[in-house]
């Protein structure tokens, strides 16, 4: 059936917004957790994505989704009309977590072009036991029970579409040959066509999703369609499209108060008075649904009819009423300033402009210029003015490209919120500078890391409740997630007040494994050298330490991650006191200043940051190692020294130490010197990645074109120390 | 929206290039490398460059020279011949660089000297010998031969000149198989 539709446009369409949608969901969800339940506006804006989920699924024939959508709307529902006492409000959280996770988790699978086959029971029994579990909760009070949600809630959509004096209105009839099957779906089709252009838009019979009797119900009585729209009748005609199983198209074009009459057809002569308050319409409009619902009623089981209390009534349609304009309001103003633009493009942009900065600095030092005797004043002043302009092109791209770390750090909430339930573990979660902005790419490489480091503190660094009292701490555990920017640096700190890591078992475990020097004492090992053994892999995978000092799992992994953004980890802990784990990333990947230097007939490029020193150097300072291996005393500081030819094994590269040029780098409070050829010069490079088709090089990140149009490769710092 | 985007550009990708595929369909570039000629299907051949300068990538295979700057595009280059580990020729003014997109890698061939475009239609192609004058290397790579008149040329399977690992020549003797299209 789905491939009827047209479904590449429609398919994208469906998860980019189903997947916005479930991310505002689990903020909202998130941000309300601590309190004791929802709050109004809450559990109308769950409801509200539920059903738009709802509604598109079914449209996309994802009907697992649906249907665990469809409970979960109807919880909220529920939770909307009777305000019932006394729900355990984590509960619920995690039953619409876990709804949400369903959902994202087959829009993946649909993504990858699986069918989205995940099995929906489950969640679905879960959700009509904890709507049972409510119900119950609070018909004791003697409050009437809400009525099935199905045939009811949409009118609240009548009210609150504002007519222009440009908009028409139309009533519309469609009748579909009688042996077409499924005609609730071919019904949906038209009516998903016409939200394109509709202002306003109601159907009857109005479940077709869900449904399956209104099938019928459309063969028998046809399928009747309000619509304000502003276009005209061709227009409507056009859209619907005869051709698929739709035996005839009947449009009228109608008054506005027989539009908002709803579906009598002119067969009643009601007046509404366009000027009437928003309560009285809605009191009309559920009148003229209670009439309709009880003259086409489908169901086998009659439905219990809406008997409202007058106080229920007046919250019920204010509050829908009022949210309607509101979201509008907000729509409106989106468009107007954000437009959504494909990254590719970015990327193109981004690159483009690279390539601008390169071709400056081509003209700007093109060796025509330096013919001697050229008076070169208006040109170096114009010069000035295209640097500085392109300059602000790339600080303009760049922060274009920067994004907020606020999804990711909800991530990291929602991960607290998981692991510390299931631990029994209360734990306090605060996020201290979620707003600071990061290159679009890196977050995509952070978020993993962070997780790793976020569970972990929650697992293994915070203690027990039990553990957390013994040793006289304040029961909650505390996890902070903050981030700053320092330095054209992002640090980004998971902080725990657990117990913190275990020096003397991390030694133990070191020694055992060899990798401490056997001629050195324990002692002689700072804190920072302990702790990384850490992140060593293999050493996290060992039970015994992460059964007592905990941190092993994936930590490798995390370091992976992070050195392959060029960032580094800082780990610091106390025992008892607890641990701050701390990333160090770059701000951006793509543009960097780099110092461009040659050995050899090769040219290197090295971020500038790591650079601490150049050095002029005699070899007298250098002490040979019998082993081959180097080093050089610099002002009574001992550094070893990596010769880049022979590391790379170039040809023709500078032997003598005298005639080269050292560079004392320092990367994660290791020092090196390293020797090079001659400098170039210093250079803004923008960094492109070496073809993937070329097996990764130690020590190698990237490539980047020099002024002259040739390649340079840039160094990593952290690979060549290693 | 990088999602959406990734997923169109996979709905969008196969019909352009089975389009493109119609039109060029039976059409080789063929080159000389060595003593032999060599045919690439031109479906996967971008363009035809000037030799330039190029910058070596330590500790990488010998027959990838390095990178060059296409038009601002970093791309790796690699030396057919050295690639058949046939003996290394000196790079002239003459030289080129033919460019092939094989499933979005885009690498350099540098080659010894362009010959021309041919049709070789599909009868025209034999089965690779499994012995002969063909060196062993070279087998895994060439899929077919193709009759020009007189002539013939090894036909190329791109994805295996750019991917195969280094065949040790223990296993060139157990995998002669033929590689069908």
């Amino acid at each position: 059936m789905a491939e009827e539709f047209n479904a590449d446009g429609m398919l994208d369409m469906y998860l980019f917004e189903n997947e916005q949608l479930l991310e505002q969901l689990q903020e909202m969800v998130l941000e309300q957790k601590d309190a004791d339940c929802f709050d109004e506006d809450s559990i109308n804006e769950i409801f509200r994505t539920m059903h738009t989920i709802k509604g598109s699924s079914g449209i996309m024939m994802f009907d697992n989704i649906t249907a665990v959508s469809h409970k979960l709307e109807d919880v909220f529902y529920y939770l909307r009309e009777s305000h019932p006492e006394n729900v355990p409000h984590l509960e619920l959280v995690e039953h619409v977590l876990a709804v949400s996770d369903f959902i994202s988790n087959e829009m993946e699978k649909i993504r990858g072009g699986d069918p989205a086959d995940g099995d929906s029971s489950g969640i679905i029994a879960e959700l009509d036991k904890f709507l049972e579990k409510i119900k119950n909760g609070a018909t004791e009070g003697g409050a009437e029970l809400p009525p099935e949600n199905v045939h009811v809630e949409p009118k609240q959509f009548y009210i609150a579409p504002v007519a222009t004096s440009e908009s028409r209105f139309y009533k519309i009839y469609l009748t579909f040959f009688p042996e077409t099957e499924m005609a609730n779906v071919h019904a949906y089709k038209t009516v998903y066509a016409l939200k394109e252009i509709a202002e306003d838009l109601l159907y009857s019979p109005e479940d077709i999703i869900s449904d399956e009797g209104s099938a019928d119900l459309i063969l028998k009585e046809g399928f009747r369609i309000l619509l304000q729209a502003q276009c005209g009748e061709e227009e409507i005609r056009n859209l619907i499209g005869i051709g698929y199983d739709i035996k005839q198209v009947d449009v009228f074009e109608c008054k506005a108060e027989e539009f908002l009459q709803g579906f009598d057809f002119g067969t009643q002569d009601v007046q509404i008075d366009l000027d009437s308050s928003v309560e009285e319409i809605e009191v009309k409009a559920q009148a003229a649904a209670t009439e309709e619902e009880s003259k086409e009623a489908p169901a086998p089981a009659p439905k219990p009819k809406p008997q409202l209390a007058p106080g229920d009534f007046v919250i019920k349609s204010k509050e829908p009423g009022k949210h309607k304009t509101l979201a509008k309001d907000k729509a409106k103003m989106e468009k107007t300033s954000f437009i959504s633009v494909n990254v590719s493009k970015m990327d193109q942009l981004m690159d483009l402009i690279g390539e601008l900065v390169i071709s400056e600095s081509v003209v700007l030092q093109n060796p025509d210029l330096k013919v001697p005797g050229l008076n070169l004043n208006s040109f170096n002043k114009a010069a000035a003015q295209l640097s500085k302009i392109s300059t602000d092109l790339q600080n303009v791209i760049m922060s274009m490209r920067m994004v907020p770390l606020t999804n990711t750090f909800q991530k990291m909430n929602r991960i607290v919120f998981d692991v510390s339930r299931k631990l029994g573990k209360d734990i306090e979660f605060e996020m201290i500078g979620e707003n600071t902005e990061v290159d679009k790419n890196i977050i995509e490489h952070i978020s993993d890391p962070l997780m790793h480091l976020v569970r972990n503190a929650v697992d293994h660094g915070i203690e027990t409740n039990e553990e957390r009292v013994d040793s006289g701490k304040p029961d909650k555990g505390k996890v902070t997630l903050s981030a700053r920017t320092e330095a054209g640096k992002v640090w980004i700190s998971v902080e725990d007040n657990g117990k913190g890591l275990d020096r003397e078992k991390i030694l133990a475990k070191a020694r055992k494994q060899g990798l401490l020097d056997e001629n050195k004492p324990d002692s002689a090992y700072s804190d920072k050298e302990v702790f990384q053994f850490i992140t060593l892999p293999g050493f996290s995978t060992n039970e015994q330490i992460t059964e007592y000092s905990g941190r092993g799992v994936g930590m490798d992994v995390v370091i992976q991650n992070i050195q392959s953004i060029g960032g580094m980890l800082d780990i610091d802990s106390a025992a008892g006191i607890g641990s701050v784990m701390s990333l160090k990333i770059p701000l951006t990947l793509a543009i960097i200043d780099g110092i461009v230097m040659e050995t050899g007939n090769c040219s290197f490029v090295m971020e500038t940051g790591v650079i601490k020193e150049f050095v002029r150097v005699k070899s007298d300072m250098m002490i040979q190692e019998p082993n081959g291996e180097e080093f050089i005393m610099i002002r009574g500081e001992c550094f070893p020294v990596l010769r880049l030819g022979k590391w790379y094994g170039l040809k023709e590269y500078q032997e003598s130490v005298e005639n080269g040029m050292m560079l004392i780098l320092e990367v994660e409070d290791k020092k090196v010197c390293l020797f090079v050829d001659r400098l170039i010069g210093e250079q803004e490079i923008v960094v492109k990645p070496i073809p993937s088709y070329i097996k990764k090089v130690k020590g190698l990140s990237g490539c980047t074109q020099l002024g002259d149009g040739s390649i340079a490769l840039i160094l990593d710092p952290g690979g060549l120390i290693e | 929206m990088g999602e959406t985007s990734e997923l169109m550009k996979r709905i969008e990708e196969p019909k352009a290039a089975s389009s493109e595929h119609d039109a060029q369909k039976g059409k080789y570039m063929t080159f000389k490398s060595g003593n032999e000629y060599f045919g690439l299907k031109i479906q996967y051949v971008n363009e035809i460059i000037q030799f330039q300068a190029i910058t070596a990538i330590p500790e990488t295979e010998d027959y990838i020279k390095g990178l060059i700057n296409l038009r601002g595009k970093v791309i790796p280059v690699i030396d057919v011949r050295l690639r058949f580990k046939q003996e290394p020729f000196e790079y002239n003014d003459r030289t080129c660089i033919i460019v092939i997109n094989v499933k979005s890698t885009v690498v350099g061939l540098i080659v010894e000297k362009i010959a021309e475009v041919v049709e070789i239609k599909e009868e025209n192609i034999l089965p690779p010998p499994t012995i002969g004058r063909v060196d062993k290397a070279q087998q895994k790579y060439v899929y077919g031969i193709g009759k020009v008149g007189d002539a013939v040329k090894l036909l190329l399977d791109p994805d295996k000149l750019l991917n195969d690992e280094d065949l040790s020549v223990a296993e060139q003797v157990n995998d002669m198989n033929v590689e069908e299209e």
